[in-house]
Parts: structure tokens; C-alpha cells; sequence
């Protein structure tokens, strides 16, 4: 297919039957007949509470699935909502699907964006078919904030078990917090809604092949949405409970996407955070954050040592990468034992940075660059948890926090290496 | 024509409501009446109509445009007298054209002779006409219609110190149809009218006639049992004549009222109305297809009565709280508009005079099952004065010329009964008969077209409806049908050019033929039928098998 013409005719058909409209919610799937029929009824029983009048559809984005994912979104029967003579929403809600053999998720997120320009959406929302707790309540909070209050990009909030999201907590948020300056703690969920502008904005984008966004083009759009000054703010969804049968991508994985989207993100908006120093908090809706207090079973002995094999093994890369003094502190902690391995935040500020000025010099493959930080995140998580293993959710909330603040501190030692050798692209 | 296709001549009709005080002045004192009426009914006839409905001309102190009536056999002063009204009747049926009457059966004027006898002592044989109490306890179920007026059912009458009970205003005290007396009354006053030829009545207010306690006294069985023994003397005395009954309820509820063809023949659908202004806002065919699923078969002889505007609001008691609030900002932004729960302006004005949505509406209307009312003066589009007070400001004298008074009346302007509509765009130099009449493609002449058009086949009045489901939303297709007979309607909802692709397979090798212009269009074959149409455009097609 021509790169102009990513959206199918079927689904040009489709979108010419529509026409405009106000709200669209796009609803990436695959395999997900068991969850996709309640994501619909979740994501009508929103249309017909919080906007009975909007012209609304729901864009299903499939990759793929042998389920019967399709049918069973086409044909998911709308909860009444007590409506007298079972009337609900004034207008016709639409469905609208197209599907891909195998698509990256950008292939996704960019299907879902461009159709939110076609037809003109004012808000558009994007939430994840797999989600089994998807509820009305997460739309409208997506949504409102937009349709009603003209943000242009809202990230979501989620009430998280204490030990749950650690990547977002001890790197991608605080990095991006201190590089970008706006406090927005998700950067790379599968969920997130914006403003008819910026769909415009990123469907217009020419990254959607750039190899590091392949899988998570969220980021991109975050980052997108700050980097242009786009109204950005923070919505509480509550708990995301994750698909009973679908397990948590490994470690190696999860930071390879998310990671190495978040440093192409840097490299190629330096021009934006050149300057730039400090933070500052986005206006929010609900609660800022919210940990809950479960127990969790964690093998730490397996961390730390995939932590100092790790180092061990990748000892010339890291060295290659990281400044002497960085790498002599992580040399150092390659030798202490379980119970003196401590990865402070000084130095985990300063290893991250001192991996994001590699990656913008590429000083090897960026993938394997990004790839190498895995043991050291293994040493850092391993850390965090010895070190709040007792620790209430307040405690560990300041913990973050100074880790952040570490990371904003540290950023002008970023911003002089990042300067060395390298033009910043206007 | 046989007796059984005459006694349905309501099933094809198209009804032209009027009152008779704003149509036309014979006697220049201001106030419409029947030698004026009679004058004009060859207007009436050049339209198109089969059925005139006349509001209430009975005597009256007008405290509700004549829906308070204090003598029913008799013709109020201001519009003429019994003889008039006998003459005006026989113009009309010369003419072909039916009369129908209002008869308000659930209430009096306080000002009726039997409300006056009823007070006037508890031991008065009228006493038991009415509802009495010495509380106001009693049927706390039923809910109060005039909301912007009353505070309660109950009223305290001083003369004979106790309640009356009163579903509307409290000057209009309910009758007591437990007393059998009261129904003889009431048919001796329909026997009245129809020795002297009228066709067919509109019985106002029909499901409040009986109060139970610990029900919302709305629909009950007894009210039923009432109007089946009215049926059952109208069909043995007087064939071929009409009841149409005003019960602004939910379509399943109304359906009752056609009874096993034992009822009603007709009953307006109140709940379609709204739904069609509300589509056309929303450019969207959902509020129409869901209502007329919603609405159950009735008998074959029975008919819905569908209306646009009328004298009364724009009635809002058939909504949902989302679409009432929805229908007030769209359509009545500003307060003064709105009345009850309805809106008080005319059908143009609401369209906000767009010559297209007038037309599109129209073509709803006379497209869509059952028997079509227009509302005077909405056939040349006519605007309204929401300054007037209740719902006077849609009731103003009818606009015939741009000259003195509109050619309403010779009376000095400040002696009509309402002023006229005046301002520079609907005033009645701009809109008036005289000048559609010599524009061939006035709103007017159109009109006359259209009904030409619905009445040159019985499809429209009596075919059943198979909604079409394109894709596109904002296409509302349907195929009327009736014996061999199909006709395939498609409305464009929206202010935009619209594509639509509409299946139909069914009807495959059928010649679309659009029955205003008479053009062929291509075969229906195997491929979806495509269509373009302009912005609020309708197509009418004849399917032919040849």
C-alpha cells in the first residue's frame, strides 16, 4: 500500500458515512473478544451520560485478531441507562472498524489520529480494548476535560499498587519531568485523549516510521502535545487492572520500548529543552496519584543477580557509554553484596543522562545502547525495593519526588555534554 | 365508491386546522366568524384538503381560547350564530371538503349553567355532575399539566365551600363521568352536531375523563369503557362519521385508545412530532426511527393523526429530560418561547424561516403514516408573536395580503382580536396569501403541490413503513407500501450534500420514478443504489415493475 494511502477504502466508506463529529474514541484491539463488548458499553454508557447530544463514534483498530474481536465490537448491545422508553443518546452513535495484518502500534495510533482529523473531532480518546476494568467514568474523564475545558492533551492517572509502574516512576517520568519540565506522570499508556488541533498536529507528523516509536507512539504524542505548547493536563482514572490472560512484557522489552522512545523523543525535541531548567506541575483532575498499600512477592535475589551479571557482561558497553566517573560508581556497585547494593538517585540521575547523551551521539547501535541500561535499571528497582520495603506510600511518594528533583538538579551536567560536539537542531 | 372505502375517508384525508376567529372577518368587527370562513373556502378547497378541524366556537368566556365552553349547543356570538355555522357546513360539503369539531368532553367553563347549578348547594341534582370533595387528598397520583399556572388538581370553590377537582385550568371543572347522567348529556350534545352534518370530532383531553384513587388518573379502564359506548352509538347512528381523540401519551398508550377498532378512529401521535424537529436539528434519522419502532400496529380501520405545529405549544410531555432540554436550546434559547413543557412559535420561525427545512419538514409530514394536519397559515409560512401571552402569540389573525389588516379585516387594526404579525420579515406584507399565489414557486404553491402529489396515491395514507439503515446517518430512507403500490422516500436531514448508498435488493429491477417531476431514474440492480442529494433535499419515488 502507498504511504499516502494508509486508510483502507472500507474504512474512507465508513468515515464518508459518519461524517463530522465531536467525539471519537479510537479502541485499539487484538484478540480481545472477551473484553472488547464491555470496552463498548463502557465507552456508550460515557456518550450517553456525559454527551447525550455530541455526534460520537468509536473507531475500532484491529491487528489482526482471530477472535472475532470485530464482530463482537459491531454487535455489542448498548446498556440502557434507565432512560424512560429506552431512549438514550439523541443521535446515532457510530462504529466504525478497520483492520491490519500485523501493525505496529504506531500503525495503530496513527490510524486513530488521522481519522480524528478527517472527521473533525473535538476531542478524541484513545483507550485499550484489552483493559478489563474500562468504565464510563474513564472516558468522560478523558473526554471532558477537552470537549468541555479546551485542554488539548489529558494523560491519565491511575491508582497503582505501590511496586506496580516502577519504570514510570524511577526513570520515565522523572526524566521526562526534568528534560521536558511539565509534571506529567504518564507518558506511555494506552490511554490518553486529545484536542482535534493536535490530531491535526500529529497526524500531519512525518515520525510514524521512525523506528523507536514503533511500538509506543503515545509518548510521542505526549511529548508532542508539550513540546508544542499544547494545553496539557492529568485525569484520574482509578485502578487498571491488567487482562487476566496477558502477562507483563519482560523487563528488556518494556524498557527497549519505552525507553527508547522517550530518548528518541529527547534527541529529536532538544531544541525545545535546551534552555529550559526546573518543572512544573500540569493542572489535574482527581487526585494527583494514589498507591495503594498491597503486599507484593518479589524475587530479589534474581534481580541482583541479573543486575551484576548484567554489569558484568556488558562492562565494555557500559563504559563506552557512561562518563568515567558514572562508570566507576557502577563498577563499585557491581562488588557489594545484596545487602549494601544501594543506587542512589544522584547516580541514577546521572547514569540516565549520561545514556541519553550516548543515544544523541550514537555512539553504538541505539537499540543495544538502550538495551544496556537494563541491568542498571535491574540495580535500581532492586534498590527501591530494599529500600521501601517497609515504606508507607507517602514515603515512597517523597522518594520519587526527590529523584526528580535529583534528575532537575543534575540536568545542566546533561545539557553540558549534550552541547559537546553536537549542534542543537533549531 | 363502496360504504366501507367512504367510512375510511379519515385515512386519507388531509386536515387544514383553523379557528374560526382568526380566519377571515365577514362582518369587520374584528373577531374572524363563520360567514368569513365560509368566504374563504374556496381557498381552502384550491389547497388541497379534504377536512377542515375547527377549534371550539362554542359560547365561551375565552379564558381558554374556547376550550372552556359554557354552552355546547350553541355558537359563540362573536363568530355568528347556529344558523351561520349550518350554512358555512353545507358550503363546505359542497365543496367536498369535511368539517370536523372540537368537543371537549372531560371539563366546563365554571361558567356553564351546569357548574353554576352544581355550586350552588350540595343537594342540587348538577351537584353530582362534577367532582366534589371536602379535602384535597384525594388521587395525589395524578400529576398537574398546566405546571406554569396551577399548584393543584383541587380547587376550593367559596360557594359551596369544598374542592373541585380540574385537570387543566381550575376555571375548568372536570365532569363526573361516574355519573351516568353526564354521559347521556354528552352524547345528547354529539347527537346535536351531527344531525346538523358535522363529520367527525376531536375530543379534547380524552384520558382524564375518570379519577381513581391510587392511580395517576390517566387511561384507566373506565375512561375506555366510556368511549367504546360512545363508538358503538356513533357507528349505529351515524356511519362514516369520525372520532379523533387528543391524548398526548406514549404511542403504546395511545394505541389503546383504537381499542379493537371499538374506539377511536384516529389519535394524534404526539410523540413524532417533537422527534421530527429534533432530527432535522440533529441532522440525524435516530429520534424518528426509534419513535415510529416504538409505536405499535393498530387496527386496520384506525389511524394516526401527525402534525406539525398546531394551536397549542410545541408539547414536550413526550420526551426524554435530555431531548426536552436539547429541544429548548435549540429551538426556544430565549425564555419567553417556551410555555408548559412545549414551545409557543411557529413552525417557520423555528426553522428559523429556511425555505428548504420548511419544505423538508412538510415532506416528513406527508410522507410519513397516518393523516397529515396542517396548521393555517403554516402553508405560507407564517410567524408567530411570543409576546402575546400564553399561547396567543400563534393564533394570529391569518395573513391574506399585505393591505389593511391583512385582508383579515376591514375593522380599525386596534379592534382585532390579536394584532397582527407585523415585523419585516413574517409581517403580513411579506407573507401573504395574495403574493404566493402569483409566485409559481411560492411556499404556498409548493404546498399545493405536495398534497396533490401525497394524494395521488393511497400508498402515504395507508401503506405500511420499512426503514432503510444506510450508513449514513443523516439519510432517513424509508419504503411506503400499500397493496401492490411502493414508494421509496429519501430525506436528506442535513444542511450539507450528502451521499448515500442504499440497499435496495429487495426491490431489484424496480424503475425508480421521482413523482414530482415524473423522471425515470436508473434500475435498482445489484449493487447498493447511490444517491447525492443537496442539503435538506427529499426524494419521492415510485418503484414500477416494467
Amino acid at each position: 500500500m502507498a504511504e499516502d494511502s494508509f486508510l483502507t477504502d472500507d474504512l474512507l466508506r465508513q468515515l464518508i458515512s459518519v461524517g463530522e463529529v465531536d467525539l471519537l474514541v479510537g479502541l485499539p484491539s487484538h484478540n480481545n473478544a472477551e473484553t472488547i463488548g464491555r470496552a463498548v458499553e463502557a465507552i456508550e454508557e460515557s456518550f450517553q451520560r456525559a454527551f447525550p447530544r455530541q455526534r460520537v463514534v468509536i473507531v475500532n483498530v484491529d491487528a489482526g485478531s482471530n477472535d472475532r474481536t470485530s464482530e463482537v465490537f459491531l454487535n455489542a448491545v448498548p446498556r440502557k441507562n434507565g432512560n424512560s422508553r429506552g431512549l438514550t443518546s439523541l443521535r446515532t452513535e457510530h462504529r466504525v472498524v478497520t483492520r491490519y495484518e500485523n501493525p505496529s502500534s504506531a500503525t495503530v495510533f496513527r490510524t486513530i489520529v488521522a481519522t480524528a482529523d478527517l472527521l473533525r473531532a473535538r476531542a478524541c480518546a484513545i483507550v485499550s480494548a484489552a483493559t478489563p476494568n474500562l468504565t464510563a467514568d474513564w472516558i468522560g474523564n478523558l473526554l471532558q476535560p477537552i470537549y468541555r475545558q479546551d485542554y488539548d492533551f489529558v494523560a491519565p492517572l491511575y491508582a497503582r499498587q505501590r511496586f506496580d509502574g516502577l519504570l514510570a516512576r524511577t526513570l520515565l517520568y522523572p526524566m521526562s519531568r526534568a528534560i521536558f519540565g511539565k509534571r506529567i506522570r504518564e507518558l506511555h499508556s494506552t490511554e490518553l485523549a486529545l484536542s482535534g488541533r493536535l490530531a491535526t498536529n500529529c497526524a500531519n507528523q512525518n515520525v510514524w516510521h521512525d523506528a523507536p516509536i514503533q511500538d509506543l507512539p503515545q509518548t510521542c504524542i505526549a511529548l508532542t502535545a508539550v513540546t508544542s505548547d499544547y494545553r496539557c493536563c492529568q485525569s484520574f482514572l482509578g485502578p487498571k487492572l491488567r487482562p487476566a490472560h496477558v502477562s507483563a512484557p519482560d523487563i528488556v522489552t518494556a524498557v527497549r520500548q519505552a525507553v527508547g522512545a522517550l530518548f528518541w523523543c529527547i534527541d529529536s525535541q532538544d531544541s525545545y529543552w535546551i534552555d529550559r531548567s526546573g518543572s512544573e506541575p500540569v493542572p489535574t483532575f482527581g487526585p494527583d496519584h494514589e498507591l495503594t498499600d498491597e503486599q507484593v512477592t518479589v524475587n530479589l535475589q534474581r534481580i541482583f543477580e541479573l543486575f551484576r551479571s548484567g554489569v558484568a557482561e556488558l562492562s565494555p558497553i557500559l563504559k563506552a557509554i557512561a562518563a568515567p566517573d558514572t562508570y566507576a560508581e557502577i563498577q563499585r556497585l557491581e562488588t557489594l553484596d545484596e545487602r549494601n547494593l544501594c543506587f542512589d538517585n544522584a547516580l541514577w540521575a546521572k547514569t540516565l543522562y549520561d545514556f541519553a547523551v550516548a543515544y544523541h551521539r550514537t555512539l553504538l547501535n541505539r537499540d543495544h545502547l538502550v538495551q544496556a541500561l537494563v541491568p542498571l535499571y535491574r540495580g535500581k528497582i532492586y534498590s527501591f525495593f530494599r529500600q521501601h520495603a517497609a515504606s508507607s506510600p507517602s514515603d515512597i511518594e517523597a522518594d520519587s519526588e526527590n529523584l526528580c528533583l535529583e534528575l532537575e538538579r543534575q540536568k545542566p551536567h546533561l545539557i553540558e555534554h549534550w552541547k559537546v560536539n553536537s549542534e542543537v537542531k533549531p | 365508491m363502496s360504504e366501507v372505502v367512504q367510512s375510511l375517508w379519515y385515512k386519507d384525508a388531509v386536515i387544514y386546522q383553523s379557528h374560526v376567529r382568526a380566519f377571515y372577518d365577514s362582518n369587520n368587527d374584528g373577531i374572524g366568524d363563520f360567514p368569513g370562513l365560509m368566504q374563504k373556502l374556496d381557498y381552502v378547497q384550491d389547497l388541497g384538503v379534504d377536512a377542515l378541524w375547527l377549534m371550539p366556537f362554542f359560547p365561551s368566556p375565552l379564558r381558554d381560547d374556547g376550550y372552556d365552553i359554557s354552552d355546547y349547543y350553541s355558537v359563540h356570538p362573536s363568530y355568528g350564530n347556529l344558523e351561520d355555522f349550518k350554512v358555512f357546513l353545507n358550503a363546505a360539503h359542497l365543496r367536498g371538503i369535511r368539517v370536523i369539531i372540537e368537543l371537549v368532553l372531560n371539563h366546563t367553563s365554571d361558567q356553564h349553567a351546569w357548574f353554576q347549578q352544581a355550586r350552588s348547594s350540595r343537594d342540587n341534582p348538577k351537584r353530582n355532575w362534577y367532582v366534589w370533595s371536602d379535602t384535597d387528598d384525594h388521587y395525589k397520583d395524578a400529576r398537574i399539566i398546566f405546571l406554569d399556572t396551577e399548584l393543584s388538581n383541587w380547587a376550593w370553590d367559596p360557594v359551596s365551600k369544598s374542592y373541585y377537582w380540574h385537570r387543566f385550568f381550575s376555571h375548568q371543572p372536570d365532569l363526573n363521568y361516574d355519573n351516568p347522567e353526564v354521559f347521556e348529556a354528552m352524547w345528547g350534545v354529539m347527537k346535536f352536531w351531527l344531525d346538523i352534518g358535522v363529520d367527525g370530532f376531536r375530543l379534547d383531553a380524552v384520558p382524564y375523563l375518570v379519577e381513581r384513587d391510587g392511580t395517576n388518573c390517566e387511561n384507566l379502564p373506565e375512561t375506555h369503557a366510556i368511549i367504546r359506548e360512545l363508538r358503538k352509538r356513533l357507528d349505529a347512528e351515524y356511519p362514516g362519521k369520525m372520532l379523533l381523540a387528543e391524548a398526548n401519551q406514549w404511542p403504546a398508550d395511545v394505541a389503546s385508545y383504537f381499542g379493537n377498532s371499538d374506539e377511536f378512529h384516529m389519535a394524534f401521535h404526539f410523540p413524532l412530532m417533537p422527534r421530527i424537529f429534533m432530527a432535522v436539528q440533529l441532522e440525524d434519522r435516530k429520534p424518528i426511527v426509534e419513535i415510529l419502532e416504538q409505536t405499535p400496529q393498530i387496527p386496520d380501520s384506525a389511524q394516526w393523526c401527525i402534525f406539525l405545529r398546531n394551536h397549542d405549544e410545541l408539547t414536550l410531555e413526550m420526551v426524554t429530560d435530555v431531548e426536552r432540554d436539547y429541544m429548548y436550546d435549540e429551538y426556544a434559547k430565549d425564555k419567553t418561547m417556551r410555555i408548559n413543557l412545549g414551545i409557543r412559535r411557529r413552525l417557520a420561525p423555528m426553522m428559523d424561516n429556511d425555505r428548504r427545512r420548511i419544505q423538508l419538514l412538510n415532506v416528513l409530514l406527508m410522507s410519513m403514516p397516518g393523516t397529515p394536519i396542517l396548521y393555517y397559515g403554516d402553508e405560507i409560512g407564517m410567524g408567530d408573536n411570543i409576546y402575546l401571552g400564553d399561547r396567543n402569540g400563534v393564533r394570529t389573525p391569518m395573513q391574506w395580503n399585505g393591505g389593511w389588516n391583512a385582508g383579515f379585516s376591514g375593522a380599525d387594526p386596534e379592534r382585532l382580536y390579536s394584532p397582527l404579525i407585523s415585523n419585516p420579515v413574517y409581517g403580513f406584507q411579506a407573507i401573504n396569501v395574495e403574493s404566493q399565489k402569483r409566485v409559481p414557486h411560492s411556499l404556498l404553491n409548493w404546498m399545493k403541490r405536495l398534497i396533490t402529489v401525497r394524494k395521488s396515491t393511497k400508498v402515504f395514507s395507508r401503506g405500511s413503513i420499512e426503514f432503510l439503515r444506510p450508513s449514513n446517518h443523516r439519510v432517513l430512507a424509508y419504503v411506503r407500501q400499500y397493496e401492490d403500490e411502493k414508494i421509496l422516500v429519501v430525506n436528506n436531514l442535513s444542511s450539507s450534500a450528502q451521499a448515500v448508498e442504499l440497499d435496495l435488493s429487495q426491490h431489484k429491477g424496480s424503475i425508480p420514478i421521482e413523482m414530482s417531476g415524473r423522471n425515470l431514474f436508473p434500475r435498482i440492480g445489484d449493487l447498493p443504489y447511490l444517491m447525492t442529494m443537496g442539503p435538506y433535499q427529499s426524494y419521492w419515488f415510485r418503484l414500477r415493475r416494467l
